[in-house]
């Protein structure tokens, strides 16, 4: 104590007797005047006032008096709380007392222990002072105010107080979890401790050895703190700081009615960016709020991302009321969520009559409810929904080319076998769902369409029935059902396929795609076969169906089944599995790779097991890893590129950083180390293309010729020796390249930052990378035509590789759907002018336009919904299964005889509309406000969620980045996120007039 | 983006009849050309970071911020592999095939007229106009009509672009030298400072703490009050304390010979203030251009009118300014056009009043810390007067009884000095005004 008396006279002397150095200074020179102003900073007399005072305050802490201690605490409390600050300077006791901080710790620990009172002030002082230390990372502010043992809030210490707290709190409990992780550090941590606190801890060591903590010791500190947060509208700071003290579950009971949809919100878009066990619980938790406060279509569309089957059941069967029942059915609907996870269909096979390990079989559910649940009246509505924005006439081909605005001067053929076969996509896709084009479905008796196409053709053009008549399955199987009878192996190949597009996403009951399509499926005609194992697999995508495995296994499994069948049938499995991690068909799959020999798997289709597999386990992320290294043991290429699409398909859509960079080191390789090895390969394969090329015959003749030129222009543009052979060996790169895009999805900042990853990979990589460059572009903003990507694209699609050209004119169109974006029609029609001597990029630039025009522009292919939350599985397999396809061979598959499969976009195409149900069930107009999406999480205030807004009536459009909100409070809606189907109930207290 | 360039012809290998064919029709550019359209805000699209929400401080924001590193990281870990992989002279030998192809030496031309992608009609100097070609690596987003391009010497095509600098008088406006006023050479002023401190600097270096409140920070403030109470001084300071670009002008400099040129010298200024942006814009002397609006037939006082209305614009057009403050300062607020000054242009309005005795003894003490003052001197004395003196006339006094001492070579300015200068100030203070005329 004796050191410290010098230092305060010091600040004594000046601050009293101020005058007395004027007169002084006229003596002095000016340097030391300078000295002088320097240490006698301006201080006003009410500053001096409340410096003096305060230091006398400290000063009586120092006399022996213990009666005077907790009068001048007392004091000093109030100073410090009732002091107003500016945000720009540190309040001034705080100044004034900061040079006695370190004192008042001494002092505090002479005193004696039976100050208990005195001593938990001083600490809570001391704690609010440290706050000025906070610096030293010594964390102070926390240590005061633990060992305080202060039973009142920290919160009447003001905001600042408690948010340094809250900080403090954090590191401490990081620092503590990461030292109690292994056994030798805590001592050597804590020495460190000890040693920067100096002399001050050792004269601690008596009451509190060290400055550890316990887990609980700072969990209920952080418990306060987080009751304070609540209160004061600092959600965000809530859940920050129970993220870091780990136990995040214990807000479900601290929210109320008032906070949970800030927190909720804030929680949920945590999610994408937090390290695995942080963001499955946080999903959980915040399900369990919004079921709390009985806001069951967000908890159950959580419960849904979680894939937890338990948990969706919950959900869904919480609610008593049955209009919120059906909502949550249409929810579940649109997820296409396995119907028998929440309800046996009289159907259902006996053996899960027991229960399983899922508990008891769910109860039937009445036909209404099973009625959403199968998405049954979706045409209808649509139609409905088609007729309210006025698209309801049907289209040509002509009025999406509209070739009058093209300025073309050479004469066009038309009619050729290409641009018919063109036109039938586009009329198809254009007048998807609506079933009233004039150009098949309602044909005159001999005028169809359909005989306008050839061979292969036919088959396309028959089951574009079934994507005109989408979701009818009432009336559309008439409609099919008479080519099923074709004497024409195509046509009725067609018709087939027609059904499962038509199916897609429609659960009915009984099964009737089921009944109609499975006697087929042993069909001697390969082409019959595989358009009955993919209509199997797109009608009942996502339906986790055990029946459907015993029926399609042997095609995968039968090693007499050829390639394509068999990779087919291993597809329609994922389709139908996809994201179930079911382990028993993945074990099929990954048998037939193992066992097929190598000249089979060297097939373009050998790339489908792979994705099959990937789909499988989507979004399933660790399950993923035992088929991975099973994979790893088998040697032939194709493995790659199938540990490639299992590795991305488990991790898509959560942006994990770690994924995207392996994937990008394998884009940075390159082909030259094994030229010799793929030249041994390079036979059975060109026997193999060859009796391909012959089938490919019927298109046209150009082709040919020009696989030769692009291949030869490829070895020119880069510097790799043998370039023919090296793409398939490569081809991992490309499924790679989409991978990074599928990973990256669904969170916007890593999307963007992947956008720039794109960049990089076409300047550096090689043709493989380049081609599928487009690709990922489209996956990564299907139907959200931004115009960066368009503008990217549209640079593409002028490329000198044509391979590439022809990517990015799909993925033009990809990225455009069903938006009838009329900057992007404008690019298309330029390029269809351009490229009008090219068949297989004019193909393309059609197919485009007929993608952007998707349901006249009412249905999106966007794989998120619900608020851009939910991956839909389907979706996913559906946009994934076309993109590999290109990225594997454009010109084997869909530029050659398997055209067919752009209806796997089927799939991934639902109506982007929002219609409003009344209690009935019956459509009920109402007042909507549409615009752009505006993120709102974590700001102050409530704001507007949409800018930019329409005030339409329902039924209305969302489009992928738009939102919804009820304009009045005539009605209220079930769910907060209006998409789809909302059931609304009328406000009986609503006055027009307010 | 260094890909294969796009335009041109549709590749691969043809039959020499197509490609024919191809080449006679009329050939229509696909892509809609973006020459001339000078894209300025910020950094290009393609390299630009996606922006963060929310902007308030929590875990979200550090986590996205986190992943964007993260990116950023793998990209220069890519980046780096493949230069590596491709060679190192890679782009050292792409750039010297460049400037082979520039050629020297160059001339330097003005672009009169873009025809397509790859032509232009350029004059070089006061000669002959050319119709040339583009080279196809200049940056044609960087071309328009009037910019100076490098043209080859002998075929005269375009083969690089020159950038225009900003008008030379607002670069004279960026302040690169800090005054040596701080806030601690202003007496009192502490209201004032404080307000200053939180509607411009505070903005600048934590606009999340704006944000958490919900409310937009303010774009500007306005100083006004009586002269010599310090409203320069107190830019000075802000300009001395601040690591934003500061651009200070007086309300006399934004009036020009010619028609035009006023509006245009602000848009440069506020253009160059947002390219540099965080940037403090302060208008000394607002009331040169923004006194009210009135019909006027003189073209000169149509032209000011017009700076102002420009003025206007700039600070709360249909553009959105970003990180730019603005501080004007004037003593004559009553005769400011209220559309300047309205709440969203300038959201505060900063008295400097009279200083209190208080505040005078502060400024005697500051101005006389320097002077060695005689015993006799006490200051108290005149802070205590009645007399509306202003800060600069307290430097006055203290100057002028300065003088006198120095005019009886005296070393020491005596009490008597200060009385005489004092009246001194005072009268020549009131000299125009009559006063005692009512009394």
């Amino acid at each position: 104590m004796d050191e410290r008396d010098p230092k305060v006279a010091t600040i004594m002397v000046p601050s009293e007797d101020p005058e007395k150095k004027e007169d002084d200074k006229p003596k002095h020179d000016k340097g030391k005047l300078a000295e002088k102003d320097a240490d006698l900073p301006d201080i006003s007399e009410e500053d001096l006032a409340l410096q003096s005072e305060l230091e006398m305050l400290v000063e009586r802490l120092k006399e022996p008096d213990t009666a005077l201690y907790l009068p001048a605490l007392e004091s000093l409390r109030t100073l410090i709380r009732t002091s107003t600050s500016s945000m720009t300077s540190v309040p001034k006791p705080l100044k004034f007392l900061r040079p006695h901080y370190e004192e008042m710790g001494k002092i505090r620990d002479s005193w004696s222990a039976d100050l208990k009172e005195q001593r938990a002030l001083l600490a809570s002082i001391l704690s609010v002072l440290a706050m000025t230390y906070s610096d030293t990372g010594k964390r102070d502010t926390l240590y005061y105010r633990l060992i305080s043992g202060s039973d009142e809030s920290p919160g009447t210490w003001g905001h600042e107080y408690v948010r340094h707290l809250a900080a403090e709190l954090g590191e401490e409990y990081v620092g503590l979890v990461e030292g109690a992780e292994d056994d030798e550090e805590p001592a050597a941590a804590n020495g460190a401790v000890v040693a920067a606190s100096g002399d001050k801890a050792d004269v601690k060591t008596e009451e509190q050895p060290s400055r550890n903590y316990t887990v609980e010791q700072l969990r209920s500190l952080g418990l306060e703190l987080v009751d304070f947060f609540l209160k004061h509208n600092a959600e965000v700071d809530a859940v920050d700081l129970l993220l870091e003290l780990e136990c995040i579950e214990v807000l479900t009971d601290k929210v109320d009615d008032k906070t949970y949809p800030r927190v909720c919100q804030y929680m949920v878009s945590c999610v994408p960016l937090l390290v695995p066990p942080d963001d499955d619980v946080f999903l959980r938790t915040a399900a369990a709020i919004y079921a709390k406060h009985d806001r069951l279509p967000e908890a159950l569309a959580l419960a849904i991302r979680l894939h937890d089957r338990k948990l969706v059941r919950k959900y869904f069967e919480a609610p008593a009321n049955p209009v919120m029942k059906k909502q949550l059915a249409f929810l579940i609907a649109r997820a296409n969520i396995p119907v028998h996870w929440v309800h046996t269909p009289d159907t259902m096979e006996p053996e899960n009559d027991e229960g399983d390990e899922w508990g008891a079989p769910p109860p039937e559910l009445s036909t209404e409810l099973a009625e959403c649940l199968g998405n049954h009246n979706l045409s209808t509505h649509f139609k409905n929904f088609g007729k309210a924005v006025g698209v309801e006439d049907a289209r040509t081909p002509e009025d999406i080319y509209k070739t009058h605005l093209e300025s073309r001067s050479t004469a066009v053929h038309y009619n050729s076998a290409r641009d018919n076969l063109a036109s039938t996509f586009v009329n198809a896709f254009v007048n998807a769902g609506f079933g009233n084009e004039k150009m098949i479905v309602q044909a005159e008796e001999g005028q169809s369409f359909i005989y306008k196409n050839k061979d292969r053709g036919m088959m396309s053009a028959t089951a574009s029935v079934g994507m005109s008549l989408l979701w009818d399955h009432e009336g559309g199987i008439d409609h099919i059902d008479k080519y099923t009878y074709s004497p024409e192996e195509h046509i009725k190949a067609g018709a087939f396929l027609a059904i499962g597009v038509l199916y897609s996403s429609i659960r009915t009951q009984p099964d009737m795609a089921w009944a109609l399509l499975e006697e087929h499926v042993d069909n001697p005609s390969t082409e019959i076969k595989i358009a009955v194992i993919n209509a199997i697999g797109m009608a009942y995508a996502g339906s986790e169906r055990p029946y459907i495995v015993e029926r399609l296994a042997p095609y995968v499994a039968d090693e007499s089944s050829s390639i394509d069948v068999a990779a087919n049938a291993a597809l329609a499995l994922a389709f139908v599995f996809v994201g179930s991690g079911n382990g028993e068909v993945a074990s099929i799959i990954l048998q037939t790779l193992m066992e097929r020999e190598n000249s089979q798997l060297d097939s373009e289709w050998g790339m489908f097991f792979g994705l099959a597999l990937g789909l499988i386990f989507l979004g399933r992320q660790d399950a993923a890893d035992a088929t991975i290294e099973t994979l790893k043991a088998i040697e032939h290429p194709v493995a790659r590129s199938a540990e490639i699409l299992v590795e991305v398909c488990s991790y898509a859509a959560t942006g994990n950083v770690l994924k995207i960079q392996s994937m990008l080191h394998l884009c940075a390789e390159h082909a030259k180390t094994d030229s010799d090895k793929p030249k041994d390969e390079a036979t059975p394969e060109v026997d193999g293309a060859a009796d391909e090329a012959a089938a490919a015959a019927t298109t046209a003749a150009g082709d040919v010729d020009m696989d030769a030129a692009t291949s030869g222009e490829t070895t020119a543009s880069t510097d790799a020796p043998a370039e023919p052979e090296a793409p398939k060996s490569m081809r991992h790169q490309a499924m790679a390249v989409i991978g990074i895009a599928l990973v990256a999805m669904g969170e916007d900042v890593g999307a963007e930052m992947a956008l720039r990853q794109f960049q990089h990979l076409m300047t550096y990589g090689d043709p493989i990378i380049r081609k599928a460059v487009p690709l990922a572009l489209a996956l990564i903003s299907a139907s959200n035509p931004q115009l960066t990507i368009l503008d990217t694209l549209s640079k593409y699609s002028h490329d000198s590789d044509l391979d590439v050209a022809v990517n990015a004119i799909f993925a033009m169109g990809i990225v455009g759907a069903g938006t009838n974006n009329a900057r992007l029609a404008q690019m298309l029609r330029g390029l269809a002018v351009y490229y009008a001597k090219e068949p297989d990029c004019l193909f393309m630039v059609r197919i485009a336009q007929g993608f952007v025009h998707m349901g006249k522009g009412t249905i999106g292919i966007n794989p998120f919904f619900h608020d851009r939350q939910i991956l839909s599985g389907n979706a996913v397999a559906g946009l994934l299964s076309l993109l590999v396809s290109f990225g594997t061979d454009s010109h084997e598959f869909v530029l050659g005889k398997h055209h067919w499969q752009l209806y796997w976009i089927a799939l991934a195409m639902f109506p982007q509309f929002l219609i409003t149900l009344n209690e009935d069930g019956e459509e009920q107009p109402v007042t909507m406000r549409v615009g752009q999406a505006v993120n709102t999480v974590g700001l102050a205030g409530t704001r507007s969620t949409i800018s930019g807004f329409q005030t339409l009536t329902s039924p209305v459009r969302v489009g992928t980045t738009e939102r919804a909100e009820m304009a009045t409070n005539e009605y209220f809606p079930f769910s907060q996120t209006l998409e789809g189907f909302v059931f609304v109930k009328r406000n009986e207290n609503f006055d027009k007039d307010e | 983006m260094g890909q294969a360039p796009s335009s041109g012809m549709p590749p691969g290998g043809h039959k020499d009849d197509k490609d024919k064919d191809k080449k006679k029709p009329k050939w229509e550019p696909p892509v809609p050309t973006r020459v001339g359209k000078k894209k300025r805000r910020g950094p290009d699209a393609a390299s630009r970071l996606p922006p963060v929400f929310p902007t308030t401080r929590c875990k979200l924001k550090m986590l996205k911020m986190e992943r964007i590193k993260d990116y950023l990281l793998m990209e220069e870990e890519f980046v780096a592999n493949q230069a590596a992989y491709s060679g190192e002279d890679r782009t050292a030998a792409d750039r010297s095939r460049v400037d082979e192809l520039r050629g020297s030496p160059m001339g330097v031309g003005t672009l009169e007229e873009i025809i397509d992608d790859d032509h232009a009609i350029v004059s070089s100097g006061n000669g002959p106009e050319f119709y040339v070609g583009i080279m196809s690596f200049v940056d044609k987003d960087l071309l328009e009509p009037g910019c100076s391009v490098l043209l080859h010497h002998k075929t005269h095509a375009v083969v690089g672009v020159l950038a225009d600098d900003t008008d030379p008088m607002v670069s004279v406006m960026k302040l690169d030298k800090a005054p040596t006023e701080s806030y601690a050479d202003i007496g009192g002023l502490e209201t004032q400072i404080q307000e200053i401190k939180e509607s411009v600097e505070l903005p600048l270096t934590h606009p999340e703490l704006y944000e958490e409140m919900g409310i937009r920070p303010p774009k500007g403030v306005i100083l006004y009050g009586v002269p010599g109470t310090g409203k320069t001084l107190l830019a000075k300071a802000v300009a001395n304390q601040t690591s934003a670009t500061f651009l200070r002008i007086v309300g006399s400099e934004l009036i020009q010979k010619y028609l035009g040129d006023g509006p245009k010298l602000v848009r440069e200024l506020f253009r160059v203030a947002e390219e540099n942006a965080p940037s403090i814009v302060f208008i000394d002397e607002i009331d040169a251009v923004g006194t009210k609006r009135y019909d006027s037939t003189s073209g000169g006082e149509r032209e000011i009118q017009r700076t102002m209305l420009e003025l206007l614009n700039q600070l709360d057009g249909f553009d959105e300014r970003g990180d730019v403050k603005v501080i004007m300062a004037t003593n004559r607020i009553q005769s400011l056009d209220p559309a300047l000054i309205r709440p969203g242009r300038i959201d505060r309005k900063i008295e400097f009043p009279l200083p209190d005795t208080k505040t005078k003894r502060h400024i005697f003490k500051l101005h006389t810390s320097r002077m060695s003052l005689a015993e006799d001197v006490d200051l108290e004395e005149l802070v205590m007067t009645k007399d509306d003196l202003s800060g600069a006339d307290i430097k006055a006094v203290c100057t002028e009884a300065g003088l006198l001492a120095l005019r009886e070579r005296r070393m020491r300015v005596t009490k008597a000095d200060f009385t005489t200068a004092r009246e001194k100030v005072l009268y020549r203070k009131d000299e125009n005004t009559p006063a005692g005329l009512y009394l």
